[in-house]
């Protein structure tokens, strides 16, 4: 075949081109991290990634909700805590009254300490978590306890008994309220009745410990839910760190194997230079007087 | 016997001939870099010897050589591998173009980043879910309605680049057909230069190669082929004549565009602008005319007789070959299906744009909305205020939940104005619960709800889907614009290695010549000393 120089440099000049191609894509890929950054790099990798940052910004989300739900259940099972406490003390304070041998006089007292507790008690109901209320049902803005009209709703008044669900995975939700609107009424009615003299304060004492025992019981309850979300929250970490390591692996630029590339890729690129300095080769016309 | 001067005269055919061949080289070493030049030779041919014959020829013992004459200069040029590079041209061509517009179409849409719309997409899920969690706070209300925006905008922001990018593809048309145009007025310029020159037994060869190059510019644009004409008189029989050249159709059959000194120009057959060739609208398809002596188009039929009306070729017999028919793809074509009136790259695109946001949109609307009819499928939610929801995607245009397309999808003012208007609660209308945020999660989980217009695949996936698809046919017009673009360059090796100019070897021609040169001179200073020897030294014996 019959070989010009104008075929030399032309052929030397689409190599050299070539090579700063590849050496452009290695270098994009060291600069950003990543194996593709448009979609006919590998319409996989393009289309699996779109999946997977879907699937990572989930989990992100339900742990956001996750912690709203933990916000939730702590405050519920703090407010109880100080209910039992307040109930206990009223128990105390029952027996103390009970006694034969405490005087009327002891028993107002007792009386208007019982009333404070009672107020204490109305208060809780009406515990806030930022600027919701918690025992509220779904009716958030109101608080539970009315301070106008001195009573709770009725239980079966709409909103006031409903659950707060949060998702917390694809599907799961969970409860994060605590529908403690009979709790709060009956402790209420308990009080009412010590004040009215319905019941004596021996009686009193019995059902304290009735109400005593309904706390626990919810507590329980919140108890068992903490659990549960202490076990989602485990899942969701580890979801969190499986989703990031398929995400990366689907589209993070492999270092080690990109830098080696590039520099295979710069000797290569040397030697195409140096061997195109060598094509402009002295012709016939050097050697001609 | 021959004449005196003889010697003298075939030393100067030699001296004569030499010296074109040398000038030759010259033109040759000139043009070394010339685009589309082929190298040229001079074709030497011995003289007629001599005596002639005939009844009064001298009788001598014959033939005796006269020298040499140089017959024709001709261009060295394989055709063959001209219509090799021709039809690698066409593929180029097509793939080159079809590349650069998906690449647009790639850098608009921005996927996998965390800047497109499957990013805006999975904020508004966010939001939602916020909302959801914090249903009566106003902030997280505001959120969701800003990321809904987000995600209009998103929407928008598409729609109206892809219609950019598309309105270019339509100027590219235009200006592709103006250089069609322009290219075979030149051809058929040159060729009327040719017919003129060959009758007179010469050969035109730089104007050989210039319409050479024009047509290798033309082959880019669609497939064409070509036939000779000679030129008739006194032409020589290695003359090229004037070159024929036709569009060749996806049938098999070809559409004359050049023929000797006439030509036809292409026309945009749909509708255009004033030029004739920036189309409008979606491409029909091409029809030739020619222009009269004002420069106004006489429409032609497909055999050149003139038509009082245009006879149309439709796009669909064009092959997919050649950059016209590329960007002509990309823009968009009038199909005559009446489903899908108008196929190509950038309108599917904006279909599928257009269907995913009605279907999303709409979709989510109902949801928000809730039926009464249909209270199963779309049980009523509530607002903030216990009312029941309205439209929360609208369409820019005319403010209304119906016609959403990608170009005009926005947010309801009236739930920017408030977005206590979100539908969070799932309770009735009329039961005021701000705490209630189940309604926000069904809203949130429409992402991924499956959507029966678009053929039941969620929105997530039918985008995933678009995008996989767009990168599949990048892919594909990559490596293929690689590979003809590797095919051409292979068959312009090979034609360089038959016509492009070796210096070394013009100059080893130049010293040929010139050694001829410098011999043919020697041999007449022979000559003349033999007659010197005549006329000066014979008949003076003894002195």
């Amino acid at each position: 075949m019959r070989v010009t120089q104008s075929m030399l440099s032309s052929n030397m000049l689409r190599n050299l081109s070539n090579s700063y191609n590849k050496m452009g894509k290695l270098q994009n890929q060291i600069e950003t991290g990543k194996k593709v950054t448009r979609p006919s790099d590998d319409p996989v990798v393009a289309m699996k990634g779109i999946g997977y940052r879907t699937a990572l910004d989930k989990v992100e989300q339900f742990q956001r909700n996750i912690g709203e739900v933990n916000n939730w259940l702590d405050s519920s099972d703090d407010a109880f805590d100080k209910v039992g406490a307040a109930l206990q003390r009223a128990n105390e304070l029952a027996v103390k009254a009970a006694s034969d041998t405490t005087t009327d006089d002891d028993r107002k007292k007792v009386q208007s300490e019982l009333d404070q507790l009672r107020q204490h008690i109305q208060n809780i109901a009406n515990t806030k978590v930022g600027d919701k209320y918690i025992f509220s049902g779904t009716k958030t803005t109101t608080p539970l306890f009315d301070e106008k009209t001195g009573g709770y709703p009725t239980t079966n008044t709409d909103g006031f008994n409903k659950d707060v669900e949060i998702e917390v995975f694809d599907g799961i939700t969970l409860k994060s309220n605590t529908n403690a609107i009979d709790v709060f009424k009956n402790i209420d009615q308990m009080f009412q009745d010590i004040k009215d003299g319905n019941i004596d304060y021996s009686e009193a004492i019995g059902k304290i410990d009735e109400q005593m025992n309904e706390i626990l019981t919810t507590r329980a309850d919140i108890g068992a839910r903490q659990n549960r979300v202490e076990l989602m929250n485990d899942r969701l970490q580890s979801q969190e760190v499986i989703a990031t390591k398929q995400m990366s692996e689907n589209e993070d630029v492999d270092m080690e194997k990109a830098i080696t590339e590039m520099i295979t890729q710069e000797s290569i690129h040397r030697a195409a230079l140096s061997v195109g300095a060598r094509i402009i080769q002295p012709s016939l016309v050097d050697f001609l007087r | 016997m021959g004449s005196t001067f003889m010697g003298l005269e075939t030393s100067k055919r030699g001296l004569y001939t030499q010296q074109s061949a040398l000038y030759t080289t010259g033109h040759n070493i000139s043009n070394a870099n010339t685009l589309g030049y082929s190298r040229q030779r001079v074709n030497m041919e011995a003289t007629l010897g001599y005596p002639g014959t005939g009844l009064n020829a001298p009788k001598i013992p014959g033939h005796l050589g006269t020298g040499v004459q140089a017959q024709s200069v001709q261009r060295i040029r394989d055709s063959f591998v001209d219509t090799q590079y021709r039809q690698e041209s066409n593929k180029l061509g097509y793939w080159d173009s079809r590349s650069q517009a998906i690449t647009q179409m790639e850098d608009v849409l921005n996927e996998p980043s965390d800047y497109g719309l499957a990013k805006s997409m999975n904020e508004f899920w966010k939001s939602l879910q916020d909302l959801s969690v914090n249903p009566e706070n106003g902030g997280a209300r505001s959120v969701v309605v800003q990321r809904g925006i987000a995600v209009a905008d998103s929407f928008n922001y598409l729609s109206k680049s892809i219609s950019q990018i598309q309105e270019n593809a339509g100027k590219e048309i235009g200006i592709s057909l103006k250089d069609v145009n322009s290219i075979l007025e030149q051809i058929a310029s040159i060729n009327e230069q040719i017919q003129a020159i060959e009758p007179n037994g010469y050969m035109p060869n730089d104007l050989y190669d210039v319409r050479d190059t024009l047509l290798d510019e033309l082959s880019t644009y669609f497939p064409i082929e070509t036939s000779s004409v000679k030129s008739g008189g006194n032409s020589l029989a290695i003359a090229e004549g004037s070159v024929t050249v036709s569009l060749k159709l996806k049938d098999g059959t070809s559409l004359k565009l050049i023929d000797g000194k006439n030509f036809a120009q292409l026309r945009n057959s749909g509708a255009s602008e004033s030029d004739g060739v920036t189309p409008k609208s979606a491409i029909e398809g091409f029809h030739i005319v020619r222009l009269d002596s004002n420069g106004n188009d006489v429409p032609l039929n497909n055999n050149w007789t003139d038509a009082g009306t245009a006879v149309t070729q439709n796009i669909n017999s064009f092959s997919d070959l050649g950059k016209l028919k590329s960007l002509v793809n990309s823009y968009g074509q009038v199909t005559g299906d009446p489903t899908a009136p108008v196929k190509g790259l950038y309108p599917d695109m904006l279909a599928k744009l257009d269907k995913m946001a009605e279907a999303f949109a709409e979709e989510f609307n109902k949801v928000h909305m809730g039926d009464p009819a249909d209270s199963t499928k779309y049980p009523q939610g509530s607002d903030i205020y216990g009312n029941q929801g309205e439209a929360f995607f609208i369409n820019k245009d005319d403010n209304s939940g119906a016609g959403i397309t990608a170009k005009n999808i926005y947010i309801s003012s009236d739930i920017v104005k408030d977005p206590g208007k979100v539908v969070a609660s799932d309770s009735k209308p009329g039961d005021i619960e701000p705490g209630n945020g189940k309604f926000a999660l069904v809203l949130a989980n429409m992402k991924f709800a499956s959507l029966g217009e678009l053929g039941n695949v969620s929105a997530q996936t039918y985008f995933e889907g678009l995008i996989g698809q767009l990168g599949v046919d990048g892919q594909q017009a990559t490596r293929l614009a690689f590979n003809s673009a590797t095919l051409q360059q292979a068959v312009t090796e090979r034609r360089a290695s038959v016509s492009s100019v070796s210096l070394d070897e013009e100059m080893t021609n130049m010293i040929i010549f010139q050694q001829a040169y410098n011999a043919s001179a020697r041999m007449i200073t022979v000559v003349d000393e033999t007659l010197d020897k005549i006329i000066n030294g014979m008949g003076r014996a003894g002195l």
